[in-house]
């Protein structure tokens, strides 16, 4: 863990940079955070902000993570919510991807085609003996729509019959074993190495390559990877939740404890992310789902705002967006707001937030909401213990975790 | 021939449930048990992801019920299931109930076979019959 002695991170977001730099004088690590101008390309415009301390790096002591290209866009087409699906997605997000879209098999002869490019269609559905579960409706559909990849992880019998439609196919394991339990290895590292490509293929992305011989990986990969890390490093008392409420997304990573689903995987943590919910890029939909929300007036009313708070751009608005959305976040998960998954908040004994939000509010801010959610949504007066990550250390522990690795490239 | 089975709902009484899986294993039906507290959604998607022949269902502590009103409508929604064959067994009624009462309701909720306190052997008795007069699965066991 020392080499991070010597080492600067850099962490690539949809609204800021950030930067980590060891200490020059003894005891703190050096912390830069800046607004990103979207005028520029990524790679001039940190050169203008930090040039100076980027410069005073080699190559190969320079570690760099994005979030920044929004990541892959996925759909996902399976026989059943409860299982195909649920399961997909349940990889798809932990392999760090943010953008999924899924069609109940059944109804594909009714869903409506995608307008946007795809990055990889996911076919799933059935144990291994079923067969017969795909016909042409598949090929139809699929022929309508734009995608760069196409994996099958379906029952095994469909296969050839997959392939031979669709010569492009890349077929993996079946994802639902004979018990009806996930397998996720398979998938989970061709998504992950998919995005690891698409993050190096972006143009932008590909400039940072000018200042680090090390891979650029994604932000939440890294994040993943700090988890079972977490309770060494600050007062966490298990089970706890990890939110990461971004300009764009916000992302969740969560103990598998808390959930009571029929996914039994080894892995100790998870990962759900709201795409549309960010307190920047994703301003206007976050605003959207707020005014959809029944409690939030009397969320607005409790902060002393009114409705207005919507229409105004300033440090004030951005605070109360903020605050919203950790309402909004709890919310989608509990029982309140049926989501793809459903979390037992009562059993939470931890809450950690990381990303801008901690720069932005205060403790008490935090806490004052979360207090909000648990006595009006969940009628209760538990409270879990809010820790706020205001030195970025989940995002340095996680890169520094990453590096032994790193210089394989 | 395949058959999913659980417990429905809230329902955490297991006892049966083990019985069930192994004296069907022991028929030499293929066996997808949910265990207890599962909700119909997933007795369905079980279904479909299996391919299953029998859906058997029980329930032992009084939410049968209220579960079996849902059924029909649940049911519907889901295209390829007419086939399935539908049972449920346990007890079907808070307190008591005579048989005379219960098996016409559940029948009329979409079951096949009901079994209101039946005891197991003579309940798989039952199903092994009602396949035996099902013209087409009768080979497949
Ligand atoms: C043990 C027990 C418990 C244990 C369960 C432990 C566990 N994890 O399994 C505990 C203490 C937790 C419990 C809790 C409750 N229980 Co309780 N429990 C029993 C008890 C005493 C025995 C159940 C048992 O295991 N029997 C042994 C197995 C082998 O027999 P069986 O379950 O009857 O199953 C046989 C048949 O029914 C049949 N069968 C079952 N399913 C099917 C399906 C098909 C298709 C077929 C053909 C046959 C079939 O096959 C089995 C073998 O022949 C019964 C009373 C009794 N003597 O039956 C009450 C009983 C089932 N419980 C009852 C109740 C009300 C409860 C509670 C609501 C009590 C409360 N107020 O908290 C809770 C509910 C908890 C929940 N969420 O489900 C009632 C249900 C009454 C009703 N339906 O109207 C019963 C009948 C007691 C009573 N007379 O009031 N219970």
């Amino acid at each position: 863990m020392n080499m991070s002695n010597k080492n600067l991170l850099i962490d690539v977001g949809s609204t800021y940079f950030k930067l980590c730099a060891p200490a020059t004088n003894g005891s703190k690590t050096h912390l830069e955070q800046h607004f990103r101008n979207f005028n520029k390309s990524i790679f001039n415009d940190l050169m203008h902000k930090c040039g100076p301390t980027i410069d005073q790096f080699s190559k190969q002591n320079v570690y760099v993570c994005s979030s920044a290209n929004g990541g892959l866009s996925t759909l996902i087409i399976g026989l059943t919510h409860t299982f195909s699906l649920k399961y997909a997605t349940n990889i798809a997000f932990n392999s760090g991807i943010n953008i999924i879209d899924t069609i109940l098999y059944q109804d594909i002869g009714e869903a409506s085609v995608p307008s946007d490019l795809i990055d990889v269609v996911i076919i799933v559905g059935g144990i291994s003996s079923k067969a017969g579960a795909f016909n042409d409706d598949l090929y139809q559909y699929l022929h309508g729509v734009n995608y760069s990849n196409v994996v099958y992880v379906g029952n095994q019998h469909d296969a050839a019959q997959v392939q031979q439609q669709l010569p492009e196919v890349v077929v993996l394991p079946n994802i639902i074993d004979d018990r009806l339990h996930i397998v996720e290895e398979d998938l989970k590292a061709y998504l992950t190495s998919l995005y690891q490509q698409d993050i190096m293929g972006k143009e932008d992305i590909k400039d940072l390559y000018d200042i680090t011989s090390n891979q650029i990986y994604s932000t939440p990969y890294i994040v993943n990877q700090t988890l079972p890390l977490i309770d060494a490093s600050f007062s966490v008392v298990n089970p706890f939740i990890l939110l990461d409420i971004g300009g764009a997304t916000t992302d969740i990573h969560y103990s598998k404890d808390l959930v009571d689903e029929n996914i039994v995987t080894e892995n100790e943590f998870d990962r759900l992310v709201f795409k549309k919910l960010g307190v920047y890029k994703s301003r206007e939909s976050l605003v959207f789902a707020a005014k959809g929300n029944e409690f939030v007036g009397e969320l607005l009313m409790h902060l002393n705002v009114t409705e207005h708070i919507f229409e105004q751009h300033n440090d004030k608005a951005t605070r109360i967006l903020m605050q919203l959305a950790i309402f909004l976040v709890l919310c989608k998960m509990s029982h309140y707001r049926q989501s793809y998954i459903n979390l037992k908040l009562l059993a939470i004994n931890s809450i950690v937030l990381t990303g801008g939000i901690t720069k932005v509010l205060s403790q008490s801010e935090v806490e004052d909401i979360i207090g909000f959610f648990y006595t009006k949504i969940l009628t209760s007066s538990h409270r879990p213990v809010t820790i706020m990550d205001t030195d970025y250390a989940i995002w340095t522990l996680g890169s520094q975790s990453q590096q032994p690795t790193q210089t394989e490239r | 021939m395949k058959v999913v089975t659980g417990v429905v709902g809230n329902d955490i009484h297991v006892v049966a449930n083990r019985l069930i899986d192994l004296s069907l294993k022991a028929r030499g039906y293929e066996v997808f048990n949910l265990g207890v507290n599962t909700y119909l959604e997933e007795f369905f998607d079980a279904v479909v992801e299996t391919g299953a022949d029998i859906l058997l269902i029980s329930s032992l502590n009084g939410e049968a019920e209220g579960w079996g009103r849902e059924v029909k409508a649940l049911k519907a929604e889901y295209k390829g299931l007419d086939d399935l064959i539908m049972m449920i067994g346990g007890n079907l009624t808070v307190g008591t109930g005579s048989a005379d009462d219960i098996v016409p309701k559940y029948k009329n909720y979409g079951f096949d076979l009901v079994c209101h306190q039946i005891d197991l052997n003579t309940g798989l008795d039952m199903l092994a019959d009602f396949i035996q007069q099902q013209p087409a699965k009768s080979t497949a066991l």
